[in-house]
Protein backbone atom coordinates (compact mmCIF):
# COMPACT_ATOMS: atom_id res chain seq x y z
CA UNK A 1 0.00 0.00 0.00
CA UNK A 2 2.82 2.41 1.17
CA UNK A 3 4.50 1.59 -2.44
CA UNK A 4 1.63 2.25 -4.43
CA UNK A 5 1.19 5.59 -2.37
CA UNK A 6 4.33 6.24 -3.70
CA UNK A 7 3.71 5.45 -7.26
CA UNK A 8 0.57 8.03 -7.39
CA UNK A 9 2.82 10.90 -5.70
CA UNK A 10 5.45 10.31 -8.15
CA UNK A 11 2.79 10.53 -10.62
CA UNK A 12 1.47 13.47 -9.32
CA UNK A 13 4.62 15.46 -9.13
CA UNK A 14 5.52 14.24 -13.28
CA UNK A 15 2.16 15.95 -14.03
CA UNK A 16 3.33 19.14 -12.30
CA UNK A 17 6.81 19.03 -13.52
CA UNK A 18 5.67 18.41 -17.35
CA UNK A 19 2.58 21.41 -17.39
CA UNK A 20 4.43 23.38 -15.31
CA UNK A 21 5.80 25.35 -18.57
CA UNK A 22 2.71 25.16 -20.87
CA UNK A 23 4.02 27.00 -23.51
CA UNK A 24 7.43 24.86 -23.27
CA UNK A 25 5.47 21.90 -23.20
CA UNK A 26 2.91 22.81 -26.31
CA UNK A 27 5.94 23.25 -28.18
CA UNK A 28 8.29 20.56 -27.10
CA UNK A 29 6.04 17.60 -27.35
CA UNK A 30 2.49 18.73 -29.21
CA UNK A 31 3.98 21.32 -31.27
CA UNK A 32 6.07 19.02 -33.64
CA UNK A 33 3.69 16.68 -34.59
CA UNK A 34 1.05 19.47 -35.59
CA UNK A 35 3.67 20.91 -37.61
CA UNK A 36 4.60 17.61 -39.18
CA UNK A 37 0.78 17.11 -39.65
CA UNK A 38 0.53 20.42 -41.06
CA UNK A 39 3.09 19.42 -43.72
CA UNK A 40 1.62 15.93 -44.46
CA UNK A 41 -2.01 17.69 -45.08
CA UNK A 42 -0.26 19.89 -47.60
CA UNK A 43 2.02 17.41 -49.43
CA UNK A 44 -0.68 14.90 -49.77
CA UNK A 45 -3.58 17.48 -50.95
CA UNK A 46 -0.54 19.01 -53.49
CA UNK A 47 0.21 15.63 -54.70
CA UNK A 48 -3.37 14.19 -55.20
CA UNK A 49 -4.39 17.73 -57.07
CA UNK A 50 -1.02 17.28 -59.28
CA UNK A 51 -2.10 13.18 -60.60
CA UNK A 52 -5.55 14.06 -60.96
CA UNK A 53 -5.79 10.54 -60.03
CA UNK A 54 -8.32 9.49 -57.21
CA UNK A 55 -6.46 6.77 -55.82
CA UNK A 56 -3.10 6.22 -54.57
CA UNK A 57 -2.00 3.01 -53.59
CA UNK A 58 -5.69 2.36 -52.50
CA UNK A 59 -5.73 5.61 -50.61
CA UNK A 60 -8.22 8.66 -51.44
CA UNK A 61 -7.13 11.88 -50.60
CA UNK A 62 -9.48 11.45 -47.78
CA UNK A 63 -7.98 8.07 -46.58
CA UNK A 64 -4.52 9.64 -46.59
CA UNK A 65 -5.69 12.82 -44.44
CA UNK A 66 -7.17 10.09 -42.01
CA UNK A 67 -4.18 8.45 -42.01
CA UNK A 68 -2.22 11.34 -40.95
CA UNK A 69 -4.72 12.70 -38.73
CA UNK A 70 -4.33 8.93 -36.98
CA UNK A 71 -0.63 9.12 -37.44
CA UNK A 72 -0.37 12.15 -35.17
CA UNK A 73 -2.23 10.58 -32.63
CA UNK A 74 -0.25 7.33 -32.58
CA UNK A 75 2.47 9.67 -32.25
CA UNK A 76 0.91 11.47 -29.33
CA UNK A 77 -0.17 8.68 -27.28
CA UNK A 78 2.81 5.98 -28.14
CA UNK A 79 5.93 7.90 -28.30
CA UNK A 80 6.68 10.08 -26.17
CA UNK A 81 9.78 12.20 -25.18
CA UNK A 82 10.66 10.52 -21.18
CA UNK A 83 14.20 9.74 -20.88
CA UNK A 84 15.65 12.88 -21.15
CA UNK A 85 15.86 13.70 -17.80
CA UNK A 86 17.13 9.56 -17.12
CA UNK A 87 20.23 10.15 -18.86
CA UNK A 88 21.06 13.77 -17.24
CA UNK A 89 20.76 12.06 -13.94
CA UNK A 90 23.08 9.74 -14.74
CA UNK A 91 25.56 12.01 -16.02
CA UNK A 92 25.29 14.67 -12.86
CA UNK A 93 25.43 12.00 -10.58
CA UNK A 94 21.82 12.79 -9.56
CA UNK A 95 21.56 8.74 -9.17
CA UNK A 96 22.85 9.03 -5.79
CA UNK A 97 19.72 10.21 -4.32
CA UNK A 98 17.75 7.23 -5.98
CA UNK A 99 20.31 4.73 -4.36
CA UNK A 100 19.44 5.77 -0.79
CA UNK A 101 15.72 6.10 -1.65
CA UNK A 102 13.13 3.72 -1.04
CA UNK A 103 11.84 4.21 -4.07
CA UNK A 104 14.52 2.93 -6.98
CA UNK A 105 15.67 4.88 -10.27
CA UNK A 106 13.67 2.14 -12.31
CA UNK A 107 10.37 3.12 -10.11
CA UNK A 108 10.86 6.87 -10.38
CA UNK A 109 10.92 7.30 -14.17
CA UNK A 110 8.42 4.50 -14.97
CA UNK A 111 6.17 6.45 -12.69
CA UNK A 112 7.44 9.77 -14.28
CA UNK A 113 6.32 7.91 -17.44
CA UNK A 114 2.31 7.10 -16.26
CA UNK A 115 2.11 10.32 -15.40
CA UNK A 116 3.34 12.07 -18.80
CA UNK A 117 0.81 9.59 -20.45
CA UNK A 118 -2.37 10.57 -18.54
CA UNK A 119 -1.36 14.01 -20.23
CA UNK A 120 -0.98 12.95 -23.18
CA UNK A 121 -4.44 10.99 -22.89
CA UNK A 122 -6.19 14.01 -22.70
CA UNK A 123 -4.03 16.52 -24.71
CA UNK A 124 -4.98 13.57 -27.70
CA UNK A 125 -8.93 13.20 -26.73
CA UNK A 126 -8.81 16.92 -27.20
CA UNK A 127 -7.32 16.42 -30.30
CA UNK A 128 -9.59 13.39 -31.30
CA UNK A 129 -12.96 15.70 -30.01
CA UNK A 130 -11.52 18.84 -32.22
CA UNK A 131 -10.31 16.86 -35.11
CA UNK A 132 -14.13 14.98 -35.14
CA UNK A 133 -15.88 18.34 -34.98
CA UNK A 134 -13.89 20.20 -37.59
CA UNK A 135 -14.44 17.26 -40.09
CA UNK A 136 -11.43 15.98 -40.29
CA UNK A 137 -11.66 12.53 -38.84
CA UNK A 138 -14.25 10.53 -39.97
CA UNK A 139 -16.58 9.49 -36.53
CA UNK A 140 -15.39 6.31 -35.17
CA UNK A 141 -16.98 3.86 -32.77
CA UNK A 142 -16.30 3.68 -29.60
CA UNK A 143 -14.54 -0.08 -29.63
CA UNK A 144 -12.56 1.10 -32.11
CA UNK A 145 -11.59 4.27 -30.45
CA UNK A 146 -10.25 2.19 -27.59
CA UNK A 147 -8.84 -0.75 -29.38
CA UNK A 148 -6.81 2.04 -30.68
CA UNK A 149 -5.97 3.69 -27.43
CA UNK A 150 -5.16 0.47 -26.10
CA UNK A 151 -2.77 -0.87 -28.82
CA UNK A 152 -1.10 2.57 -28.65
CA UNK A 153 -0.63 2.36 -24.94
CA UNK A 154 1.35 -1.22 -25.26
CA UNK A 155 3.51 0.35 -27.79
CA UNK A 156 4.55 3.71 -25.53
CA UNK A 157 5.85 1.13 -23.07
CA UNK A 158 7.90 -0.64 -25.79
CA UNK A 159 8.89 3.04 -26.70
CA UNK A 160 9.13 3.43 -23.56
CA UNK A 161 11.44 0.86 -22.37
CA UNK A 162 13.77 1.58 -25.61
CA UNK A 163 14.04 5.04 -24.42
CA UNK A 164 15.04 3.67 -21.06
CA UNK A 165 17.34 1.68 -22.42
CA UNK A 166 19.29 4.27 -24.49
CA UNK A 167 19.28 6.42 -20.96
CA UNK A 168 20.89 4.09 -18.80
CA UNK A 169 23.71 4.32 -21.66
CA UNK A 170 24.91 7.86 -20.42
CA UNK A 171 26.84 5.89 -17.57
CA UNK A 172 29.37 4.76 -20.84
CA UNK A 173 28.48 7.35 -23.47
CA UNK A 174 29.19 11.35 -23.20
CA UNK A 175 25.73 12.40 -25.08
CA UNK A 176 22.71 10.18 -25.49
CA UNK A 177 20.80 12.44 -27.15
CA UNK A 178 21.98 11.19 -30.11
CA UNK A 179 20.92 7.50 -29.68
CA UNK A 180 17.41 8.88 -28.97
CA UNK A 181 17.00 11.10 -31.85
CA UNK A 182 18.51 8.12 -33.84
CA UNK A 183 15.91 5.93 -32.91
CA UNK A 184 12.91 8.60 -33.67
CA UNK A 185 14.60 9.16 -36.92
CA UNK A 186 14.46 5.63 -37.51
CA UNK A 187 11.26 4.84 -36.41
CA UNK A 188 9.50 7.49 -37.90
CA UNK A 189 10.86 6.36 -41.67
CA UNK A 190 10.32 2.88 -41.27
CA UNK A 191 7.10 2.48 -38.85
CA UNK A 192 4.93 4.54 -41.42
CA UNK A 193 4.80 7.83 -40.06
CA UNK A 194 6.26 9.59 -43.08
CA UNK A 195 3.79 7.99 -45.74
CA UNK A 196 2.23 4.49 -45.58
CA UNK A 197 3.70 1.51 -45.84
CA UNK A 198 1.76 0.09 -49.26
CA UNK A 199 4.03 3.38 -50.97
CA UNK A 200 7.03 1.54 -50.30
CA UNK A 201 9.03 -1.06 -52.73
CA UNK A 202 7.67 -4.16 -51.61
CA UNK A 203 10.76 -6.23 -51.14
CA UNK A 204 11.19 -3.20 -48.33
CA UNK A 205 7.88 -3.93 -46.68
CA UNK A 206 8.29 -7.15 -46.72
CA UNK A 207 11.71 -6.78 -44.89
CA UNK A 208 10.05 -4.49 -42.41
CA UNK A 209 7.45 -7.07 -41.46
CA UNK A 210 10.12 -8.63 -39.47
CA UNK A 211 11.43 -5.76 -37.18
CA UNK A 212 8.60 -4.01 -34.71
CA UNK A 213 8.82 -0.91 -36.68
CA UNK A 214 5.46 -1.41 -38.59
CA UNK A 215 3.90 -2.02 -35.06
CA UNK A 216 5.14 1.19 -33.75
CA UNK A 217 2.96 3.64 -35.75
CA UNK A 218 1.58 1.33 -39.06
CA UNK A 219 -0.92 -1.10 -36.93
CA UNK A 220 -1.76 1.76 -34.64
CA UNK A 221 -3.30 3.06 -37.25
CA UNK A 222 -5.11 0.76 -39.06
CA UNK A 223 -6.89 0.01 -36.16
CA UNK A 224 -7.76 3.38 -35.26
CA UNK A 225 -9.48 3.30 -39.11
CA UNK A 226 -11.12 -0.13 -38.39
CA UNK A 227 -9.55 -1.95 -40.75
CA UNK A 228 -8.84 -5.60 -39.87
CA UNK A 229 -5.53 -6.45 -38.15
CA UNK A 230 -4.31 -9.48 -36.33
CA UNK A 231 -4.01 -8.47 -32.64
CA UNK A 232 -2.17 -12.05 -32.43
CA UNK A 233 0.64 -11.26 -34.80
CA UNK A 234 0.38 -7.39 -33.52
CA UNK A 235 1.32 -8.77 -29.55
CA UNK A 236 3.70 -11.42 -30.50
CA UNK A 237 5.87 -9.23 -32.60
CA UNK A 238 6.14 -6.52 -29.96
CA UNK A 239 5.92 -8.39 -26.34
CA UNK A 240 8.97 -10.50 -26.97
CA UNK A 241 10.73 -6.86 -28.06
CA UNK A 242 9.48 -5.66 -25.20
CA UNK A 243 10.85 -7.93 -22.92
CA UNK A 244 13.99 -8.53 -24.85
CA UNK A 245 14.73 -4.98 -24.80
CA UNK A 246 13.75 -4.63 -20.71
CA UNK A 247 16.10 -7.53 -20.10
CA UNK A 248 18.77 -5.78 -21.89
CA UNK A 249 17.48 -2.54 -19.74
CA UNK A 250 18.12 -4.03 -16.80
CA UNK A 251 21.67 -5.81 -17.44
CA UNK A 252 22.80 -2.58 -18.88
CA UNK A 253 22.10 -0.53 -15.29
CA UNK A 254 23.33 -3.42 -13.32
CA UNK A 255 26.93 -3.07 -15.60
CA UNK A 256 26.34 0.73 -15.55
CA UNK A 257 25.97 0.76 -11.49
CA UNK A 258 29.43 -0.32 -10.92
CA UNK A 259 31.15 2.27 -12.99
CA UNK A 260 28.96 5.32 -11.16
CA UNK A 261 31.59 7.57 -9.37
CA UNK A 262 28.76 9.69 -8.07
CA UNK A 263 29.46 12.94 -9.95
CA UNK A 264 26.79 15.16 -8.42
CA UNK A 265 28.47 14.10 -4.58
CA UNK B 1 39.69 49.24 -35.81
CA UNK B 2 38.46 49.72 -39.41
CA UNK B 3 36.84 47.37 -41.00
CA UNK B 4 39.04 44.99 -42.85
CA UNK B 5 41.20 44.81 -39.28
CA UNK B 6 37.87 43.91 -37.58
CA UNK B 7 36.86 41.36 -39.85
CA UNK B 8 40.47 39.86 -39.63
CA UNK B 9 40.33 40.18 -35.61
CA UNK B 10 36.65 38.30 -35.94
CA UNK B 11 38.12 35.27 -38.36
CA UNK B 12 40.99 34.68 -36.19
CA UNK B 13 38.75 34.60 -33.29
CA UNK B 14 36.16 32.11 -35.36
CA UNK B 15 39.79 29.86 -35.92
CA UNK B 16 39.90 29.11 -32.81
CA UNK B 17 36.53 28.51 -31.85
CA UNK B 18 36.50 25.69 -34.64
CA UNK B 19 39.51 24.35 -33.45
CA UNK B 20 38.39 24.37 -29.32
CA UNK B 21 35.16 22.52 -30.95
CA UNK B 22 36.91 19.84 -33.07
CA UNK B 23 39.67 18.95 -29.83
CA UNK B 24 36.09 18.24 -28.15
CA UNK B 25 34.25 17.02 -30.96
CA UNK B 26 37.44 14.46 -31.25
CA UNK B 27 37.95 13.79 -27.38
CA UNK B 28 34.31 11.60 -27.29
CA UNK B 29 35.06 9.73 -30.53
CA UNK B 30 31.49 7.55 -29.81
CA UNK B 31 29.57 10.51 -30.05
CA UNK B 32 31.28 11.38 -32.54
CA UNK B 33 30.85 8.55 -34.67
CA UNK B 34 27.27 8.23 -33.68
CA UNK B 35 26.75 11.70 -34.48
CA UNK B 36 27.88 11.21 -38.31
CA UNK B 37 25.54 8.28 -38.40
CA UNK B 38 22.54 10.01 -37.01
CA UNK B 39 23.36 13.01 -39.72
CA UNK B 40 23.96 10.19 -42.35
CA UNK B 41 20.38 8.52 -40.96
CA UNK B 42 18.45 11.84 -41.61
CA UNK B 43 19.72 12.41 -45.26
CA UNK B 44 18.66 8.81 -46.03
CA UNK B 45 15.43 9.49 -44.59
CA UNK B 46 14.73 12.67 -46.12
CA UNK B 47 16.12 11.02 -49.58
CA UNK B 48 13.82 7.99 -49.69
CA UNK B 49 10.84 9.77 -48.04
CA UNK B 50 10.64 11.99 -51.57
CA UNK B 51 11.72 8.41 -53.70
CA UNK B 52 8.98 6.62 -52.65
CA UNK B 53 6.39 9.12 -53.05
CA UNK B 54 7.92 9.49 -56.92
CA UNK B 55 7.56 6.13 -57.36
CA UNK B 56 3.86 6.32 -57.51
CA UNK B 57 3.60 10.05 -58.95
CA UNK B 58 5.07 11.37 -61.65
CA UNK B 59 4.80 14.99 -61.18
CA UNK B 60 4.04 17.41 -57.72
CA UNK B 61 2.55 20.63 -58.96
CA UNK B 62 4.02 21.28 -61.85
CA UNK B 63 8.07 19.86 -60.67
CA UNK B 64 9.04 16.32 -61.83
CA UNK B 65 11.12 13.81 -59.89
CA UNK B 66 14.22 15.50 -61.05
CA UNK B 67 13.44 18.78 -60.08
CA UNK B 68 12.32 18.14 -56.53
CA UNK B 69 15.25 16.03 -56.13
CA UNK B 70 17.59 18.74 -57.08
CA UNK B 71 15.41 20.93 -54.18
CA UNK B 72 15.47 18.50 -51.98
CA UNK B 73 19.31 18.04 -52.48
CA UNK B 74 20.30 21.69 -52.20
CA UNK B 75 17.59 21.76 -48.79
CA UNK B 76 19.95 19.18 -47.47
CA UNK B 77 22.86 20.71 -48.72
CA UNK B 78 21.80 23.93 -46.60
CA UNK B 79 20.90 21.89 -43.68
CA UNK B 80 24.84 20.43 -43.55
CA UNK B 81 26.01 23.31 -43.82
CA UNK B 82 23.73 24.91 -40.83
CA UNK B 83 24.43 21.55 -39.12
CA UNK B 84 28.31 22.54 -38.89
CA UNK B 85 28.05 26.05 -38.36
CA UNK B 86 24.95 26.93 -36.38
CA UNK B 87 22.87 24.02 -34.50
CA UNK B 88 24.85 23.26 -31.77
CA UNK B 89 24.78 27.13 -30.44
CA UNK B 90 20.95 27.61 -29.99
CA UNK B 91 20.75 24.28 -28.14
CA UNK B 92 23.67 25.94 -25.88
CA UNK B 93 22.43 29.55 -25.63
CA UNK B 94 19.28 28.22 -23.77
CA UNK B 95 21.66 26.47 -21.45
CA UNK B 96 23.46 29.62 -21.32
CA UNK B 97 20.45 31.79 -20.09
CA UNK B 98 19.27 29.46 -17.75
CA UNK B 99 22.44 28.93 -16.06
CA UNK B 100 24.08 32.43 -16.38
CA UNK B 101 26.77 31.08 -18.33
CA UNK B 102 25.75 33.96 -20.87
CA UNK B 103 27.34 36.49 -18.12
CA UNK B 104 30.94 35.53 -19.77
CA UNK B 105 30.18 35.97 -23.40
CA UNK B 106 28.28 39.38 -22.53
CA UNK B 107 31.63 40.53 -21.18
CA UNK B 108 33.75 39.45 -24.15
CA UNK B 109 35.18 42.18 -26.25
CA UNK B 110 33.41 40.82 -28.89
CA UNK B 111 30.00 41.10 -30.85
CA UNK B 112 27.53 38.85 -28.26
CA UNK B 113 25.43 37.84 -31.21
CA UNK B 114 28.59 36.10 -32.65
CA UNK B 115 29.69 34.90 -29.51
CA UNK B 116 26.27 33.52 -28.94
CA UNK B 117 25.46 31.58 -32.52
CA UNK B 118 29.03 30.98 -33.96
CA UNK B 119 30.74 29.85 -30.71
CA UNK B 120 30.18 25.64 -31.46
CA UNK B 121 31.17 23.94 -34.35
CA UNK B 122 29.88 20.62 -35.41
CA UNK B 123 32.90 18.83 -37.33
CA UNK B 124 30.78 15.77 -37.52
CA UNK B 125 28.70 16.94 -39.86
CA UNK B 126 30.99 17.17 -42.63
CA UNK B 127 30.68 13.97 -43.76
CA UNK B 128 27.33 14.66 -44.36
CA UNK B 129 28.05 17.16 -46.92
CA UNK B 130 29.87 14.38 -49.62
CA UNK B 131 25.98 12.17 -50.25
CA UNK B 132 24.32 15.90 -50.32
CA UNK B 133 27.18 17.62 -52.97
CA UNK B 134 27.05 14.04 -55.01
CA UNK B 135 23.22 14.06 -55.19
CA UNK B 136 22.82 17.82 -55.98
CA UNK B 137 25.43 17.65 -58.61
CA UNK B 138 23.87 14.48 -60.23
CA UNK B 139 20.24 16.37 -60.26
CA UNK B 140 22.01 20.07 -61.27
CA UNK B 141 23.57 17.75 -63.98
CA UNK B 142 20.10 16.47 -65.28
CA UNK B 143 18.47 19.73 -65.07
CA UNK B 144 21.50 20.88 -67.90
CA UNK B 145 22.45 23.59 -65.26
CA UNK B 146 24.98 26.02 -67.45
CA UNK B 147 28.16 27.26 -66.01
CA UNK B 148 26.70 30.71 -65.01
CA UNK B 149 24.48 28.27 -63.00
CA UNK B 150 27.06 26.15 -61.45
CA UNK B 151 29.03 29.23 -60.04
CA UNK B 152 25.88 31.10 -58.82
CA UNK B 153 25.03 27.84 -56.22
CA UNK B 154 27.79 28.77 -53.84
CA UNK B 155 26.23 32.55 -53.68
CA UNK B 156 22.68 30.95 -53.18
CA UNK B 157 23.94 28.65 -50.38
CA UNK B 158 25.37 31.49 -49.12
CA UNK B 159 22.15 33.59 -49.12
CA UNK B 160 20.25 30.76 -48.00
CA UNK B 161 22.40 29.68 -45.26
CA UNK B 162 22.08 33.77 -43.78
CA UNK B 163 18.58 33.78 -44.42
CA UNK B 164 18.15 30.83 -42.29
CA UNK B 165 20.22 31.75 -39.67
CA UNK B 166 18.60 35.34 -39.24
CA UNK B 167 15.03 33.88 -39.14
CA UNK B 168 16.95 31.37 -36.29
CA UNK B 169 18.38 33.89 -34.32
CA UNK B 170 15.18 36.04 -34.11
CA UNK B 171 12.77 33.13 -33.14
CA UNK B 172 15.75 32.40 -30.72
CA UNK B 173 15.91 35.82 -28.95
CA UNK B 174 12.34 34.76 -27.49
CA UNK B 175 14.12 32.55 -24.94
CA UNK B 176 15.30 35.85 -23.08
CA UNK B 177 11.67 35.97 -21.88
CA UNK B 178 10.98 32.34 -21.56
CA UNK B 179 12.00 30.36 -18.33
CA UNK B 180 12.63 27.48 -20.55
CA UNK B 181 14.40 28.12 -23.94
CA UNK B 182 14.30 24.36 -25.02
CA UNK B 183 10.48 24.26 -26.62
CA UNK B 184 11.61 27.46 -28.62
CA UNK B 185 14.30 24.98 -30.27
CA UNK B 186 11.62 22.95 -31.20
CA UNK B 187 10.29 25.68 -32.67
CA UNK B 188 12.72 27.07 -34.30
CA UNK B 189 13.49 23.67 -36.06
CA UNK B 190 9.77 22.85 -36.59
CA UNK B 191 10.08 25.94 -39.27
CA UNK B 192 13.37 23.95 -40.72
CA UNK B 193 10.74 21.36 -41.09
CA UNK B 194 8.66 23.49 -43.10
CA UNK B 195 11.36 24.66 -45.75
CA UNK B 196 12.69 21.50 -46.60
CA UNK B 197 9.32 21.25 -48.38
CA UNK B 198 8.87 23.50 -51.53
CA UNK B 199 6.71 26.37 -51.34
CA UNK B 200 4.68 24.73 -54.20
CA UNK B 201 2.76 21.95 -52.05
CA UNK B 202 1.39 24.88 -50.01
CA UNK B 203 -2.04 26.83 -49.54
CA UNK B 204 -2.01 30.30 -51.30
CA UNK B 205 -2.70 31.84 -47.20
CA UNK B 206 0.51 29.52 -45.88
CA UNK B 207 2.82 30.88 -48.59
CA UNK B 208 2.21 33.72 -48.17
CA UNK B 209 2.42 34.02 -44.25
CA UNK B 210 5.76 32.07 -44.50
CA UNK B 211 7.49 33.91 -47.58
CA UNK B 212 6.99 37.37 -46.06
CA UNK B 213 5.87 37.39 -42.51
CA UNK B 214 8.28 34.48 -41.28
CA UNK B 215 10.44 34.00 -44.88
CA UNK B 216 11.88 30.65 -44.06
CA UNK B 217 10.17 29.10 -47.52
CA UNK B 218 12.39 31.32 -49.10
CA UNK B 219 15.74 29.66 -47.87
CA UNK B 220 15.22 26.52 -50.17
CA UNK B 221 12.15 27.53 -52.39
CA UNK B 222 13.30 30.76 -53.61
CA UNK B 223 16.43 29.61 -54.99
CA UNK B 224 15.77 26.42 -56.86
CA UNK B 225 12.63 28.52 -58.63
CA UNK B 226 15.40 31.09 -59.48
CA UNK B 227 17.98 28.31 -60.76
CA UNK B 228 15.41 26.63 -63.14
CA UNK B 229 14.02 29.78 -64.57
CA UNK B 230 16.67 32.59 -64.61
CA UNK B 231 13.52 34.70 -65.18
CA UNK B 232 12.45 34.36 -61.27
CA UNK B 233 14.91 36.88 -60.27
CA UNK B 234 12.53 38.71 -57.47
CA UNK B 235 12.38 35.52 -55.53
CA UNK B 236 16.37 36.53 -55.02
CA UNK B 237 15.50 39.88 -54.47
CA UNK B 238 12.58 38.53 -51.45
CA UNK B 239 15.63 36.79 -49.78
CA UNK B 240 17.95 39.45 -49.72
CA UNK B 241 15.36 41.74 -48.30
CA UNK B 242 14.06 39.16 -45.91
CA UNK B 243 17.41 38.80 -44.68
CA UNK B 244 18.23 42.48 -44.38
CA UNK B 245 14.63 43.01 -42.18
CA UNK B 246 15.49 40.38 -40.63
CA UNK B 247 18.74 41.40 -39.41
CA UNK B 248 17.35 44.79 -38.76
CA UNK B 249 14.55 43.23 -35.99
CA UNK B 250 17.27 41.04 -34.79
CA UNK B 251 19.64 43.57 -33.74
CA UNK B 252 16.46 45.82 -31.84
CA UNK B 253 15.53 42.49 -30.34
CA UNK B 254 18.68 41.30 -28.72
CA UNK B 255 19.52 44.47 -27.33
CA UNK B 256 15.84 44.28 -25.42
CA UNK B 257 16.87 40.94 -24.90
CA UNK B 258 20.05 41.59 -23.19
CA UNK B 259 18.04 44.37 -21.19
CA UNK B 260 15.71 41.94 -19.29
CA UNK B 261 18.20 39.10 -19.45
CA UNK B 262 18.68 38.46 -15.64
CA UNK B 263 21.83 36.41 -15.05
CA UNK B 264 21.02 33.70 -12.63
CA UNK B 265 24.80 33.03 -11.61
CA UNK B 266 24.95 36.66 -10.30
Amino acid sequence: MSNLIKWWQTIKISIVKYTAYRLNFFLQIIGPALVFLFIKYNLWTAIFESTGSDTIKGYTLKAMLTYHVWAFVVSQLAQGHTALNLALDIRMGRISTYLIYPFNFWEFHTASFIGFQIIQLFVTGFAIFLFSIIGILPSVDLPTLLNGVGVCLFVSLFWFSLQYLTGVMAFWLEETWILRVMLQMITVFLSGAIIPLELYPDFFREILMYTPFPYLTYYPIKVFMGEAVSYATFFSVLSPWLILVSVISALTWRRGIKLYTAAGM
Amino acid sequence: MSFSSEIKHYLSVYKKFISTSTAVAMSFRTSFVLMVMMDLMFFGSAYFTVDFIFDHVDMVMGWNRNQFMLFLSYVLLVDGFHMIILSQNFWRFSDDLKSGQLDYTILRPLSSIFSVFFRNVRPSSIPTLIPAIVVFSYYANINNFSLFQWLLVPLLLILSLALLAVVEFVISCAMFWLVEGVGINFFRMQMQQLSRWPDLIYGAATKRVFSTLVPILLVGSAPIHFLLDMSKWHYLLLMVVATGVFWFILLKLWERGLQVYDSASS
